[in-house]
């Protein structure tokens, strides 16, 4: 997930420099349709989605194994949540009413679903009360 | 907390400062511009949100070099410089780019738009080696140990 945000935080920053620079050249008039992706790329692709992955990385760990929970559920989340921001990216270049936008936030709420579910129980303290 | 990531975490702070400062003023006609939206926007999630997880993923990622000194962490100096003087000359420029715009502010721009680019991929080559499994992290101390 971590590297997958990477990669989207390159895209994102080559589609905001375009759009930047059409601002001031202007390359083509369609380059403004960029700044819907541009947004969707950022906060689902980079933001949230690095923070989804380095929070399975570093929350506490289960005792037993699997240490961080069913690796199943890890896979349909990281899944879910890159097939829901493609699916919203193909719905704003294809631009047509086939309900694509709502399949991908379906996807995306799956994905958030499927994280809290792997981390709720992750969120404790191992260490012995001192109180 | 290694020197670069306090920079980081510190020019950030600055740029969460500013962020609100202009959505503040995007709320006050007067001083409200076109061009206001696009700077908070960029301010809090560049300057702030992306510049602190920057801060903090080469400090806590693991490989880290823990030598300090420019040499030693040239691409997280690189992605510093880079990311800020692009933003700041975003700030600086896009309120001054208009239809009639002198053509300094449009090079500017042009300009602001290579670094933040360049700010993405030093980053990039920085991070990329250092998200690893605890497996491939003991298989390069192995590696490591056996040249030394």
């Amino acid at each position: 997930m971590i590297r997958i945000s990477l990669l989207y935080l390159l895209v994102g920053m080559v589609s905001g420099a375009i759009m930047l620079v059409n601002k001031a050249y202007v390359i083509h008039p369609s380059v403004w349709a960029l700044l819907p992706i541009h947004i969707e790329v950022v906060i689902f692709g980079w933001v949230i989605q690095l923070t989804l992955g380095t929070a399975y990385w570093m929350l506490p760990r289960f005792l037993e194994q699997p240490q961080r929970g069913n690796p199943q559920l890890a896979i349909g989340m990281v899944v879910a949540l890159n097939l829901g921001i493609l699916v919203i990216i193909a719905d704003i270049l294809l631009s047509v009413s086939w309900g694509l936008g709502l399949l991908g936030r379906i996807l995306e709420l799956s994905a958030v679903v499927l994280f809290v579910i792997l981390h709720w129980d992750r969120i404790v303290s191992y260490r012995a009360s001192t109180t | 907390m290694p020197f670069v990531s306090r920079t980081f975490i510190k020019s950030g702070m600055v740029y969460f400062v500013l962020s609100l400062v202009a959505g503040l003023l995007l709320e006050i006609e007067q001083f409200s511009f076109p061009a206001l939206m696009p700077l908070f926007w960029h301010m809090l999630m560049l300057g702030w949100i992306t510049q602190i997880i920057i801060g903090v993923s080469v400090w806590m990622f693991p490989g880290r070099n823990k030598e300090e000194g420019f040499w030693n962490q040239k691409w997280n100096w690189g992605t510093f410089i880079f990311l800020n003087i692009g933003l700041a000359l975003r700030v600086v420029a896009e309120p001054m780019i208009s239809g009639q715009s002198a053509e300094v502010w449009k090079i500017l721009i042009v300009i602001s738009s290579v670094l933040h680019m360049l700010a993405g991929i030093t980053y990039l080559i920085e991070i990329w080696p250092r998200v690893m499994s605890k497996k491939a992290q003991r298989k390069k101390r192995k590696r490591q140990r056996n040249r030394s």
